[in-house]
Order: structure tokens, then sequence, then C-alpha cells
């Protein structure tokens, strides 16, 4: 289940199809995101498609020496684009696909459209998500809910995402959720009523055990989402930013023309795809690694290339250094560019007390670092509001919970309006009244002991003790334990908890919180859990 | 990692699609066709020599006219009919119009029509084979409008009448064929382009294993092919190069200048093009100069040869194992020796079955089969390669590749065949031997004690596989501890007799270690060995006394002619059979130009004493004015060599322009300097050289 490779398939068919000949590519705003995320420029120019060009842009030429192929989403306004488009017809062909289920009263007016009869072909490509990495798809969804309801606009996207994830991966799952969310509720309903209306599309090869779709919410664990990460993609997504995998590098000090705005994916680079997933400190040895094999590859400016031999290999080795000299300039900005962020903003300092307030229970002790910490000038005002937005989470009830003075000292550093109202909606989101299982005591022998032993080991990384929730969700999923009183299957369902699936998709659905810009990257963030811990997929879905 | 997946679901619309389209567009197309139809009719007699009335007869029976009464009022401009405004009827639809609306088909332009559309109607419904639009330029038929000439004339001799709806239609229609036969000067050369890179696509991968198969040293392919195939696909590049260049400033000075679009496509066909020639280009590895061929194709030989011996020991070891076993066995019970010796070794034999005795015999008479069947496939790929099929040129290579190995393996089958067959004869004598080799032997090591002692050390390991020739064994031992200019005469006329590449026997005992070989001394012929098949090492002792002591006397000085080939040291092999004869004629190392591998020792090689085969200046200790060995051979022999250096170096000049080009567009200026310097020296050498030959 590699959803890159998924969309990256439905993209290659396409452009296949189409039969040699100079090709343009037509999308919208959407689907160009979706292809620029499995496709490199330079690839897709090797299958000659040279011009993308969007829909619904006016200033387009006519060029009847091209085919084109048109990637577009199902809705009302791509409909309306290419019914002018096919009365007067730009392009000698049209292939058309849509990346969802179109009705058949759009594909009657799209006919009725096609007087000159130029469209060669019309199907539906179920390529309707982004996807991120090979297990993560997202749908770039800023604020899905209103309140604790979903936004029907979004409902409806979040559905068509998920039901093309579905049948881009030719799954027809069972489906779970989690009971606390009434939001988890009403996706989970949204999924199965399209399955069962477009029953004909989901036919496919029954496997033993179906596959699982569970759907979980993120108000069960507030938590993860407000810690530091240390990982090297976390890093960029949370400090850096990433956006269909660029990173605007701009406001770096003295950054140089070239790397104003750089590319990082792991379809393509190497040392990403290979660090990734490890902390920030194995980066700096294996970036100084990377320049130091560099160093021995990069030609010698004075030597002189005396014989034809030397020069032979320069000439032979020259595209390979070239590749690497990108490739090394790229990584070591960024990666220093991070570890700017880390000591201006104090981030290891931050990360430990965020760390002591997420993992253990002293709260004298927590209390009187979250306030060492907001008298540091150097911790920024949004790192301020998370800290107390960890204290208040974790110590909401507790007895002596001094959550007014924290956040009269907010108030006292300077922090927005904007940020210290975060708290209450955290609380809000994700307080103890939601949750649906306990984050900070656990309640049975088994946990209770595991966590005993850990106090006993001692921690090995304070920086990343936190071990997310969803961690034990799954696990309990993998081993057949999940309490269905908790996470209740929709619908009836011939098998029950013994059977053990391994094709899991897994849904995580996130609201309020992601007014900040921070949650993505937690959702990266554990991915890595599955690389250590499962042979079993997940796919999450952020709606950030 | 993962699994493997699926396409992902999709589901087609097309048959709904078409068939909504279909609904609609019907009547359009019976619209077109009926008017075509009748454009023909009216067309296909004669009618400049016919008269007016008939004409109007036939006009009168493609469509029925409407009357004129019913029409009183022009139905497009609405004047009134009169004497002075006249009725006219559409010859396409019966129709009436009045003068102005009156609109007018030449001749030329209904037979472009009709005839177009006899090849196109049958494709009518069929998008993707009658793209057609509306928005073209509209160009031709305005002429034929404000040719009207004598108003009053009601004869048309070249033109047929028509209303404005009608008159519509078919230019409609022209455009789609206009649109169709025209192709835009950047299709034509795109379509060019990507001829040419398919033309790669295709040579490059043959080319690249040619030159691999070439740098391995195989014999398979020729250079001269190769480096032909190299200058075709480098011109098929330049034009590729050419073409995309052409496309990227196609109009560019045209007035209004062209879309941006346009533009962006153009640039963009331009940098793809690049793209391909780059990653493609630099994917071509370069051919080995001829000296480095001959280099190659000598280590190669050495490689198969050094995997033969290690073959041939291991089989040897385990027969020697057995035999110790069985001699063992044979002193607790006699009729141990009734153990079949074949069956020790057998496991190790790859080709179980393959070496009849019989087959090994005829051998000797007329040449093997295999090798028979080697010219013949080599001779088919010539045929094939001129015939231009290459597929079947790779089948037969294929097959030609098989055969070498087949035929290598035979031999050692053979060789291990043979040694074993002497070994059960002599395995009675072999205990006695034993002793008296040994006691020869330690007088043998105290003569030549202090010149070679690493060689004995050497030796003295493998003195137990030589158990199985023990008569000849200290005999070849000696001759090559010892025996330093024994019979030159042979062993140049050996030589001189084959070059290696046709020599059919492997060559054996070749050790290609330097190390090993500074301390070697010249072999002993072969046939002075074979000139004593059941040696006696008392015998032999004899007959080494005259030669040790002149090679431990005086250090050879043998004839000029002797020089090299007889300096080209071979490791002791102690499996030497009588093959050895022929392998010493197609030893490679007996080509004068090949200095790397096979480093002359010091001490043997004083340069008066080589003059004839190897000219003093090819010597690549003694002068070394550039780093590069090969470019040394190439001075020694200058006329064939010169020219391919003169390639390389082009080839060179080539790369580093095109790396330059690319280092000049990323705005990497301090690599361009870099390679701008590279490029200077490279000219300066080919200068250089140049001038040198001349």
């Amino acid at each position: 289940m590699n959803v890159v490779f998924a969309v990256k398939q439905y993209i290659s068919k396409m452009i296949e199809d189409s039969g040699p000949g100079m090709k343009v590519l037509l999308m919208d705003k959407e689907t160009t995101g979706i292809v620029s995320m499995v496709y490199t420029q330079s690839e897709i120019l090797q299958k000659e498609v040279y011009l993308f060009e969007r829909i619904d842009s006016q200033n387009r030429e006519i060029m009847k020496h091209l085919k084109a192929i048109c990637f577009l989403r199902p809705t009302k306004e791509n409909v309306d684009y290419l019914i002018q488009e096919l009365r007067r017809p730009k392009y000698s062909i049209y292939f058309i696909y849509f990346s969802n289920v179109i009705s058949k009263s759009d594909v009657k007016s799209l006919a009725e459209a096609d007087e000159q009869e130029v469209v060669a072909e019309v199907q539906e490509f179920y390529g309707d998500y982004i996807a991120v990495n090979p297990h993560l798809f997202s749908l770039n969804i800023l604020g899905c809910c209103q309140g604790r309801n979903w936004d029907p606009v979004q409902l409806s996207r979040t559905t068509q995402g998920l039901t093309a994830l579905l049948l881009s991966l030719k799954k027809c799952p069972m489906i779970r959720y989690q009971l606390s969310s009434e939001a988890a509720k009403r996706l989970a309903e949204c999924v199965k009523q399209v399955i069962t209306k477009e029953y004909e599309l989901f036919e496919f090869r029954r496997t033993e055990v179906p596959p699982l779709l569970l759907i979980l919410d993120r108000c069960d664990d507030a938590i993860t989402p407000l810690l530091n990460q240390w990982t090297y993609q976390a890093m960029v997504h949370e400090l850096l930013g990433i956006n269909n995998n660029r990173i605007d590098l701009s406001r770096v000090p003295g950054i140089s023309k070239d790397l104003r705005e750089v590319v990082l994916s792991a379809e393509n680079d190497e040392f990403y795809a290979n660090n990734m997933h490890l902390n920030f400190a194995e980066i700096g040895s294996n970036i100084k690694n990377l320049m130091e094999d560099f160093q021995k590859k990069k030609p010698k400016e004075q030597q002189k290339l005396e014989s034809i031999a030397d020069m032979k290999a320069f000439v032979e080795n020259y595209p390979q250094f070239k590749k690497m000299s990108g490739t090394v300039s790229k990584h070591v900005t960024v990666v220093g560019e991070l570890s700017r962020l880390v000591s201006e903003r104090n981030l290891l300092e931050v990360s430990e007390v965020e760390q002591e307030l997420a993992c253990q229970n002293d709260h004298s002790s927590a209390l009187q670092n979250v306030k060492r910490l907001l008298q540091n000038p150097r911790v920024t005002e949004f790192d301020a509001a998370r800290l107390v937005m960890l204290y208040a989470l974790h110590y909401e009830r507790h007895s002596s919970n001094s959550l007014p003075g924290l956040m009269m000292d907010l108030r006292n550093k300077g922090v927005s309006e904007k940020y210290r109202k975060l708290v209450s909606a955290v609380i809000e989101y994700g307080g103890k009244r939601v949750r649906g299982s306990d984050l900070f005591s656990p309640k049975d022998a088994v946990a209770i002991t595991k966590q005993f032993l850990k106090g006993l080991k001692g921690v090995e990384n304070v920086y990343t003790q936190h071990q997310p929730f969803l961690h034990e969700t799954l696990d309990h999923l993998i081993k057949g334990k999940l309490k269905e009183n908790l996470y209740p299957y929709l619908g009836p369902s011939t098998l029950r908890d013994s059977c053990f699936s391994s094709q899991i998709l897994l849904v995580l659905h996130m609201s309020k919180l992601d007014l900040n810009s921070s949650i993505k990257p937690k959702v990266l963030f554990l991915l890595e859990y599955r690389n250590r811990c499962f042979g079993a997929l997940q796919i999450l879905v952020s709606c950030p | 990692m993962w699994e493997p997946q699926e396409l992902g679901a999709m589901r087609s619309h097309l048959s709904d699609f078409k068939k909504h389209r279909a609904a609609r567009i019907d009547h359009y197309v019976v619209e077109v066709n009926k008017l075509i139809i009748r454009l023909e009719k009216l067309t296909a007699f004669d009618r400049t020599n016919t008269e007016s009335a008939k004409i109007r007869a036939i006009e009168k029976s493609v469509v029925p006219w409407v009357n004129d009464q019913d029409v009183p009022f022009c139905p497009d401009c609405g004047n009134k009919f009169s004497i002075r405004n006249r009725r006219h009827h559409c010859r396409l639809c019966g129709s009436i119009m009045c003068k102005k609306c009156m609109e007018l088909i030449s001749l030329p332009l209904a037979n472009k029509l009709t005839s177009a559309s006899k090849d196109s109607l049958s494709t009518h419904t069929s998008p993707s084979q009658s793209p057609n639009s509306v928005h073209g330029s509209r160009r031709g038929s305005i002429s034929s409008v404000s040719s009207v000439s004598s108003v009053l004339d009601e004869k048309d001799d070249d033109r047929i009448r028509c209303c404005t709806h009608c008159k519509d239609t078919l230019l409609k229609r022209e455009q789609q064929i206009d649109e169709k036969e025209h192709t835009p000067d950047i299709v034509k050369l795109y379509e060019k382009l990507r001829l040419c890179m398919e033309k790669v696509d295709q040579k490059a991968p043959e080319y690249i294993k040619m030159a691999a198969s070439l740098n391995a040293g195989e014999t398979t392919y020729s250079l001269e092919h190769a480096s032909d195939l190299r200058v075709e696909v480098q011109k098929v590049y330049e034009l590729i190069d050419a073409l995309s260049k052409k496309i990227l400033t196609l109009d560019l000075k045209q007035d209004p200048p062209p879309h941006p679009n346009t533009l962006r496509l153009q640039r963009m066909i331009r940098y793809s093009a690049t793209l391909f020639v780059q990653e493609k280009l630099l994917g071509l590895m370069s051919l080995p100069t001829k000296e480095q061929f001959e280099e190659l194709k000598k280590k190669r030989k050495q490689e198969i040869e050094r995997k033969r011996i290690l073959e041939r020991q291991a089989a040897l070891e385990s027969q020697r194992r057995l035999e110790e076993r069985r001699s063992d066995l044979a002193s607790r019970a006699t009729n141990g020796e009734v153990v079949p010796p074949r069956r020790g070794p057998a496991p190790l034999r790859k080709a179980e079955g393959w070496l009849p005795l019989s087959e090994g015999q005829r051998q000797s008479e007329d040449p093997d089969p295999l090798l028979q069947q080697i010219h013949n496939i080599t001779s088919f790929i010539r045929q094939a390669k001129a015939a231009d099929r290459t597929d079947e040129v790779l089948m037969l290579q294929e097959n030609l590749r098989q055969l070498q190995d087949e035929y290598d393996q035979q031999q050692t089958e053979k060789a291990i065949e043979l040694s074993r067959r002497q070994a059960e004869e002599e395995d009675l004598q072999r205990e006695q031997l034993q002793v008296l080799r040994e006691r020869e032997w330690e007088r043998e090591q105290g003569q030549a004690a202090s010149l070679h002692t690493r060689t004995r050390s050497l030796d003295f390991r493998e003195i137990r596989p030589f158990q199985l020739e023990p008569g000849r064994e200290p005999r070849t031992h000696l001759a090559h501890a010892l025996d330093l200019g024994s019979s030159p005469a042979q062993s140049s006329t050996a030589t001189k007799t084959s070059p290696p590449s046709l020599a059919p026997e492997p060559f054996r005992g070749w050790s290609g270690s330097p190390a090993l070989g500074q301390e070697f001394l010249p072999q002993s012929t072969p046939s002075q060995r074979s000139e004593a098949p059941s040696l006696n090492p008392f015998d032999e002792e004899e007959d080494l006394a005259s030669p040790s002591a002149e090679g431990t006397a005086s250090p050879p000085a043998p004839e000029p002619s002797l020089g090299p080939p007889a300096r080209l040291l071979r490791e002791y092999n102690p499996f030497e059979e009588e093959e050895e004869e022929e392998a010493v004629a197609g030893n490679p190392f007996a080509r004068p130009d090949s200095p790397a591998p096979n480093p002359f020792d010091e001490e043997d090689e004083p340069p008066p004493r080589t003059p004839a085969s190897l000219p003093v200046p090819g010597n690549p200790f003694e002068e070394a004015p550039c780093t590069n060995p090969f470019e040394e051979d190439s001075d020694g022999g200058q006329e064939g060599a010169e020219p391919i250096e003169e390639e390389l170096l082009l080839q060179q000049i080539d790369n580093i322009k095109a790396y330059i080009f690319d280092a000049k567009q990323c705005g990497r200026l301090d690599e361009v300097e870099v390679l701008t310097e590279n490029l200077r020296e490279l000219k300066r050498t080919l200068a250089k050289q140049k001038g040198g030959s001349d």
C-alpha cells in the first residue's frame, strides 16, 4: 500500500494512453499539487509532456499540435470550464480524467459540448489526495471543523479523499471509529455510504481478513502535537515548514539565490530518504560524513589534470559530482538553519520541560520549570503558549492548579491574545471531559508495571521520552485487543477482534488545534513509529 | 519493501459520453455529408462545354428548387424580390436568396471538398482521426467571392451558386481539411527530433554492450565496429542538439512575437532534449585504444587461465587425496587399489560426460567440432551485422559466448582427464619415485639456493600436486628454475607462428602477478620436456647439468630475436601437458606491445638484447614524458596508434565542451573556469601531438 506509487501509476497511465506526440497537462489547482508530489518536472518531460496549464487560466493559446491530458477534480467549476474548453477546443484532442466519481449528468453535458468531437477518453482515476510519503497522504485542508462538528464542505471533501484512497489501493475495508468523537463517527458513516452506493467500484478480490479502516480523532491525545520533535523530517516540518515537498528558505539570513526554495523529497533525494527518521544528533554526524565524502570527490582546483586518464576520470565523475554538490549544499543549509533556530529559540531546554510535562507527574517541579522558561526572553511566544497548554492539559484537575498564574505570566511576557486563547481552546478540545481514555495515569496493571520499570531504567534521551498515545492504540489493534466499546465497528461485522488484519488504514482526524501550523509534523512523526514497530501499514490523513 | 501493487481502480465513461455526443452530432454530420454529395454531383460533369439549359436541368435534379412564388422576400436580408432584385436558387439546398446574399463556390474548392471527403467520410465518427475546429485562420475561399464578375451572366462556368448557410458549413469543412493537412514547422522538427531520440535509444545500449565487452577484453566484437557505432551515435546527438536548438529559436524574430506559451513549449522541448543528451551521452563509456584493447585481451586471458589452473589444481588436489587414501588402503588390503579413481574428482567436473576419450583423440587429427562451430558462428555474426539484423546478432553473440565457455570447459576437462589417466598408470611407481625425486630435489636445491630462494619456496609448496607427473616434474621444475637460455630458436619460432587471437588452445600456467614475475626465469620449451616421455629422474640429471651450469654461470645472452618472447615469464605450472606446445605458440605476451602487466625485471633486460622486437623507446621504465603508459606505446609504434589517440582527445574535448555549456547555463562560474582550463590543456596536448606526428 504505497500511496505515492498509486498516484504515480495513475498519472503514468494517463500519459501512456495518450500516445506519442507533444502533450499539455491541463489541471486545476488541487490536481496540480497532486501531480507535483509524485512526478518531477524532468521525469514528466521525458514522457513528452511539455506544458502544464491550469484549466481556469484564460491566457491559453490555441495549439492544435498538442494533445491535452486533463486531470481534474469533478467539481462544478471544473465541469463548466471544461464545457467552455470543448466548445472552442484549443488542442487537437482531449483525454479527460476525473480524480473522483463524476455524475452521469455532468458526463452528458460534457458530451453535448463536444461538437467538434475532440474528446477521446473520459475516465475516473482515483488520485484524489496528496501523497506525501509512501504511507502518508494529506488533503491539505485547513480547519475542517466548526466547533466540534464537521464543516459540511470539508466533510464531503474528506469523504471523497478517503474513498479515492481506498479505490486507488483497491481496498474495501471494515470500518471502526473512535466512539468518543462525534466527528469520527460522521466521517465513518459517510465513507460507508459511498462504499454502499458505489458498490460496483468496490468489488475487489476478497482477502481472507478484510482490511480495516480505523478512524481516530486527535482529541484523545492533544499532547503529542504540542511537543517539539527531533527527527529530521519532523523538524523540517515544524521549524521551517514544508509545502508539497518545497521548503521556503528565503527568510534564512544570508541565503544564496539558488537556495531560496529547496525541494526535499524522499523519492528523489537519497540522503533525505535515509535520514528523515533519524534524530537531530545523528543527522549532524551524517551530514559531516556526506561533506567528507564530497570533499574527497571534489576535483581540486589547483591540481592540474595532467594526463588524459586524469581528465577522463574527471569528466566521467563530473555529473555525479555536480549532483552531489547540489545535495550537499542543500542539506548543509537546511540543517544549519535548523540548528540556528534550535539555539535561537532555546528549543533544547524547552523540549526538556515539555517532555517532563508530558511524561512525569511531579507538579511542583513542572510548574517551577514552566515559570522559569516563561521568564526567558529567548523562548518565543508560541513556545511559551505551548508550554502552558501542556501544563493545562496535564494538571487540569490538579488540586493546586495554578493556570491563572501562568496565564498572567504569559500576558506579562507579551504573548498575544491569539496564542493565549489557544490555551482554553485546547482544554475544550482535548481536556479530560472529552478524552475517551486517560492519557496521563495508566489504569491497568500491565501499564502501571511498564511505567514503573521505565522509571527504574532511567531515561535514554530526555528529549524523546514521550510515547504518543497512538502507540498504545495501535499496539492493542495489532494484538486484536482494541476494545470494541471504545472503538466500535460500523454496521454489523462478521469478523471480530480475534482476527488480526495485516492491512490497516488508519485515519487520524484532527480538528481545532489545527489553528497552529505545528500539528502536521506530529502526524508525520507517528509514522516513524510504524517503521519501527509494525509490518502493517497505516495511512494517516491529516487535515491541517 | 512494498508488496506488488496493481494499478488502482478506474472507471470509464467513454461509451456513455459517446452515446450522448453521437445523438447531438449526428444531424450536423448528416448535413455536411448531404452537401458534399450534392456538390459532387454538381461538379461531376463538364460545365464549360454544356449548355445552360442542360446545366440547369441537372442542377434541378440534384435538389428540388423552392418555388419562386413561395418566397416574396429574401430570407436573409428581407428585401423584396422584383424585376431588378431577382431570385437566385442555392444549388445545394434549393432555397432562394437575393443576389447580395448569394455566395459562390469555385470549382477548385468544390473539388478539394469532395475529394477530401471521399477518404474521411468513413471515419467521421472517430474524433481522433478527424480533429476539427472553426477557429483556424480563414483563408482561401474569400477570393472566390471577390471574383464575382458579370452580374447578369446566368451561366456559371466555374462556380456554383449557393446560400450563405451552405457556404458556411462547407467553409468549416474546408478548415478541418486544412488543419488536418497542415503541420506547423515545430511539429515537423519535433518529429525529426523524436526519431533521433529513438535511434539513440536503440543504438546506445548496443554500443554500451560492445564497449563493456571490449573493455573487459573480450573479442566478441571488433573494435573498429564499435568505434564506428560510437561515431554514429555521437552524430545523432549532434543532430538532436541542432534540432532542439532550431525548435528553441523557431519564429523568435517573427512579428508579432509568438504567444508566451509557444515560447515556453519551445524552451521545454529544448530543455528535455538537453536532459536527454546529458543523461545518455554521459552514459556512453569510452572505448579502449588499440593498445589498451590488446592489453585487456591479455588480461582476460590470464584471468581465464588462472581460473582454469585453480580448477585443475582443485581437481588434482582431490585426486591426490583420494590416492593417498587409496595407498593407505593398499597398505592394509591389497585389493584396495581396485577403487576406481574417477569417482573421487567427479564432483568437480562441471560437465560430466562431455568428454569421451574418442573425441579427445579425434581432436588431435582434425579440428575440434566446437572450434569449427565457433568459427561458423563468428562468420554468421559478421553476415548478420552486414545485413543489419541486430536481434540476430545478439542471439548469435550469446550463442558464441556459450560456445566459447563450453570450449574452455572442455579443455579443462580434457586436461583433468589426461592427468588422471596418467596418474593411474603411474600409480604403482609412485612411491619409489617419490623417494628418488626427493633425494634429487634436495640436490637441486643446493645448487640453486643462492639465486632462487623465493621461487623455490613457492615451488616447494606445490610439490605435492606434482606427484602426478613424477617423471616430468623435476625436469620441468629445474628447467624453470635454472634453464635460462634453453632452446631459444624454438621459442622464437613458436611465437611467430600465430597471433594470440587465433590460437585455439587456451594458455596454461600464465601468471600475471608482477611480484612473481620478477623472479621468474624463462620457461623451458615444452618440446624439450616432451622428448622424454617416460622420464627418469636420473636421466634428467644429466640433462640438467649443462643448462644449469650455463644458467648460473653466465646470464643469458641469446640472439636478439629471442629477447622478449623468451623472457616472457611464466609461472611454473605443475600440470602442464603436451598441449603446452600450442600454448606457447599463442602466448599473448609474446607480443612486443604489452608493457603493463609484464614488468620486465631490471636485471634481465639489458636493452641491447631486444632491439629487434621491442623498440627501445617503448620501454616504459626508461622514458616517461607523460604518465599515460599508452602514450608511450604509441610513440613506439607511431603510425598505428596516433589517430586513435587523437580521436580520444577529440572526444574528451567534446565532452568538456558540453560540460562547460551546462555549467554556464546553471551559472556556476567557478566550474566553468576549471573546465575551461581543462579544455585548454586538452587542446594544447592535441596540438602538441599533431606537431609531433608531422
